[in-house]
């Protein structure tokens, strides 16, 4: 569904990618590990068209996206829900909602009624200014507010982070349930252990480079997480 | 040399001091519109130092720039914390404030005969140290661009000190700057100080070159116009916000072409410049690739 | 006592103009984080076209009002594409100093347009002042009054209850979030620049034809005071720049009437410099670029 190439993202002389290849399938979960700096959350920016890349190449469903300005890119079916959550502090949730059905123009009743059914703690605050709900609220309003744009592949920059253990479970939990219901996922995670046991497929990424590519099990856990966090011994 | 041309590259080299101070506060990280103001203080208080007190010329340009580099900071340090706009809407506030202050100042003594000095709205008249005694057009303009030359130099060679290299740390990431151990406020203020005592400098020398100053004189649009010179000419090099008036005073005041429609000519150029080169003509990129080339 | 109320009415009065100039900077700096300084040149344009408008055809109030909107609104978008649009994701000088160099050259354009010091302008309205007992109130201003009313309205309506509103208001709070909801930036900040192109070109109308006079100081004027009373409410705020203007009216009316004219100007940028350097909670810290 999603297949990067040779994908080269630049901040003037620094290149924090250098050339990703990766594809993500249809219908599942793929998971992208890495040490902080290795370049991944430039990776979510690109695909998601925040930044431009220098070179390389993003096809997805058979057309070329890399040029492309981020709200193009949601018009095609991705959505991100990126690091940091990113919720309209100052617009209730309900307006956040509306927000990320923006491109949906009207009638959407059913995708908001659909993410209330889903996390049930937004419904309560559906009046409430998002800048006042707690870290993972606004974890699960980011969620749903990407999900209102019916996104065919939905990206996920570290959804855990900063995140009590049982809200993490929580998200975990609807990812797993965004994938029944036909959702392909690309996620972002530190948490390793967590974001192996539901994806189905995982990346490893240092310094710009994808260096590993496989499914849980091809490595073992624990190195897995050792690479995730500290790179692999050959520096 | 003709009168003409004489007197152009006279008030490049004046503006030049203005832009100049605007330079700094710009690499400092900070845009100020209010310049002007400090370029005004410096002229009245040479004017005062030379036509009221008879003091004179060069003591007159160093109490310029004292006053200049006092009142730069009294206005600078209640709005130090301030940053962006918000600071730049600072400095415009208090440089039309001292500008409304220059328009209520009455203070006239008689010499030789005559009565002199600032009265309001009416301007300052009689600044005549220079042309009493007998100083040729060319001499001024080689005290002026040899004053000039002095501060250009010092201040490349200041930035390559690490304090200068503090001073463009501050201006593009101070909460780095912090982190390395820069005080930030200090620095902030010293540069504040320095552009004003600057400014006052080239007001000093303006004031003696036109014989006679009003308010009018430093209002809000040599003050834009100031801070567009020295983005235009370039952030990479203190040389830049002298290209930036000789662009605009020598090419088109010069060449006389774009009588009538200048302003539409050089607005539009300059707009379309900033969308080529966000940092001006010599910017740090061009500076550090013309310095690698030996 | 008949001073103060007379002086507050004049205040609000003014301060309704002052309002809806801060109303158009707010709207164009909420969503771009930058300030325009071709606003005031805008208006001034746009009024200088109505009038030229008038001197060739001697066109009725409603065309020229049209007119001058449509006028400033094109000035406003031609600023826009050249001066922010490239700017966006860069430097914030860069923008500020070209909308200064374009400022330059709408200045020039109207005075080319219309080269004398002065022009007469078509009254907004013929008859006397109302008189309420002591208390007289221009109807002109009255009018003025009641068009910043309809435009905080009509705004309030735009912003809560239409989708392109949403749009805005996302935009305003996080540009990033926006752009990844499917909200295309650029093409909210061009409206945005077009609503408040309209606002003012409404504006410079409204004061043109309240003081049946134009003057090249227009630009300046409308730059200046839309700045101090768009800073004085609390940079960023939409009902902040209503209350700023509103206030710098007050202020200025008081002042001029117990300190004289002087005065007048130097207490409104000293309470603005005084806010700045106190900073309080309510002037709005959002990062000013």
């Amino acid at each position: 569904m999603l297949s990067v190439r040779e994908l080269v993202t630049a901040y003037g002389k620094i290149e924090a990618l250098r050339g990703v290849s990766l594809e993500v399938t249809q219908g599942s979960i793929t998971c992208l590990l890495g040490p902080n700096g290795a370049g991944k959350t430039t990776l979510m920016m690109t695909i998601a068209g925040i930044l431009k890349p220098r070179s390389g190449s993003i096809r997805f469903s058979e057309n070329e996206i890399a040029a492309l300005p981020a709200h193009a890119i949601v018009a095609r079916g991705i959505a991100l829900v990126p690091e940091n959550r990113l919720v309209f502090p100052s617009m209730t949730v309900l307006e956040n909602l509306h927000a990320g059905a923006y491109q949906r123009k009207n009638g959407f009743d059913d995708d908001i009624e659909r993410a209330f059914t889903r996390f049930p703690r937004l419904k309560e605050r559906a009046a409430q200014l998002a800048g006042t709900l707690s870290g993972g609220e606004q974890q699960m309003l980011a969620v749903a507010r990407a999900l209102m744009s019916r996104p065919k592949l939905l990206l996920m920059d570290e959804p855990s982070l900063g995140l009590a253990p049982l809200v993490v479970e929580e998200i975990f939990t609807i990812i797993a349930e965004l994938h029944r219901d036909g959702v392909t996922i690309f996620l972002v995670e530190q948490n390793a252990h967590m974001a192996l046991k539901v994806a189905h497929r995982f990346y490893l990424m240092e310094q710009g480079r994808v260096t590993f590519s496989g499914d849980p099990g091809s490595l073992a856990e624990d190195e897995v997480i050792r690479r995730a966090y500290l790179g692999s011994s050959k520096s | 040399m003709d009168e003409y041309a004489l007197g152009v590259l006279t008030n490049i080299g004046l503006l030049s001091f203005v832009a100049t101070s605007a330079y700094l506060l710009l690499i400092a990280g900070e845009l100020s519109f209010g310049q002007q103001a400090f370029f005004g203080v410096g002229a009245y208080a040479a004017g005062i130092a030379t036509a009221m007190l008879g003091l004179p010329l060069f003591l007159g340009l160093l109490i310029a720039m004292v006053c200049g580099a006092a009142v730069a900071a009294l206005v600078g340090l209640p709005a130090l914390r301030l940053r962006g706009l918000y600071f730049a809407m600072a400095t415009l506030a208090a440089a039309e404030m001292l500008r409304i202050l220059f328009e209520l100042f009455h203070w006239q003594v008689e010499v030789g005969g005559e009565i002199v000095g600032p009265d309001g709205t009416q301007g300052f008249r009689g600044i005549r140290w220079v042309f009493e005694r007998g100083v040729e057009p060319l001499d001024f303009l080689a005290l002026v661009w040899g004053m000039l030359a002095v501060v250009v130099v010092a201040i490349h060679l200041l930035e390559r000190t690490r304090l200068g290299i503090a001073i463009r740390a501050l201006g593009e990431d101070p909460e780095l700057a912090g982190t390395l151990g820069v005080d930030v406020l200090r620095l902030k203020l010293a540069v504040v100080a320095a552009a004003g005592a600057l400014a006052a400098l080239g007001g000093a020398l303006f004031a003696h070159h036109n014989t006679y100053i009003e308010p009018r004189n430093f209002d809000i649009m040599l003050g834009v116009h100031t801070l567009a010179y020295a983005l235009i000419g370039g952030l990479g090099t203190v040389v830049g916000p002298l290209l930036g008036v000789a662009l605009d005073l020598g090419l088109l005041e010069g060449t006389r072409i774009f009588q009538g429609y200048r302003m539409i000519v050089f607005g539009g150029l300059v707009a379309l410049l900033l969308i080529w080169r966000p940092r001006g003509l010599l910017d740090e990129r061009v500076v550090h690739w013309l310095r690698t080339r030996r | 006592m008949i001073d103060f109320v007379q002086n507050t009415l004049d205040g609000v009065t003014a301060g309704a103009s002052y309002a809806l100039l801060a109303v158009g900077f707010t709207l164009i700096f909420g969503v771009l984080r930058r300030a325009n300084l071709s606003y005031g040149p805008a208006i001034m344009l746009g009024a200088y076209t109505a009038t030229w408008v008038f001197l060739q055809t001697g066109a009725g109030l409603i065309v020229l009002l049209v007119v001058a909107v449509l006028a400033t609104v094109l000035a406003g978008s031609y600023v826009e594409r050249l001066c922010f649009a490239p700017h966006r994701k860069g430097a914030a000088a860069a923008a500020m100093v070209a909308s200064f160099a374009i400022w330059m050259q709408l200045e020039e354009l109207a005075t080319l347009l219309l080269p004398r010091h002065l022009y007469a302008f078509p009254a907004l309205y013929e008859g006397g002042p109302l008189i309420f007992g002591p208390f007289f109130l221009r109807v002109e201003s009255l009018l003025i009054l009641l068009a910043a009313i309809a435009v905080c309205f009509v705004g309030w309506k735009v912003l809560y209850a239409t989708r392109f509103g949403i749009a805005v208001r996302a935009v305003i709070d996080d540009p990033r979030a926006a752009e990844l909801s499917g909200i295309d930036v650029g093409a909210v900040s061009l409206r945005v620049f077009a609503v408040s192109s309209a606002i003012g070109g409404l504006t410079g109308f409204l004061i043109v034809s309240s003081h049946e006079q134009v003057t090249p100081m227009l630009g300046m004027w409308s730059t200046l005071k839309g700045m101090l009373a768009m800073m004085l409410g609390g940079l960023g705020s939409l009902p902040g720049a209503i209350a700023g203007g509103l206030a710098l009216g007050l202020i200025e009316a008081h002042s001029q009437w117990y300190l004289g004219p002087q005065f007048r100007d130097f207490i409104a940028y000293l309470l603005l410099f005084a806010l700045l350097a106190a900073r309080p909670p309510w002037m709005n810290t959002r990062s000013a670029y």
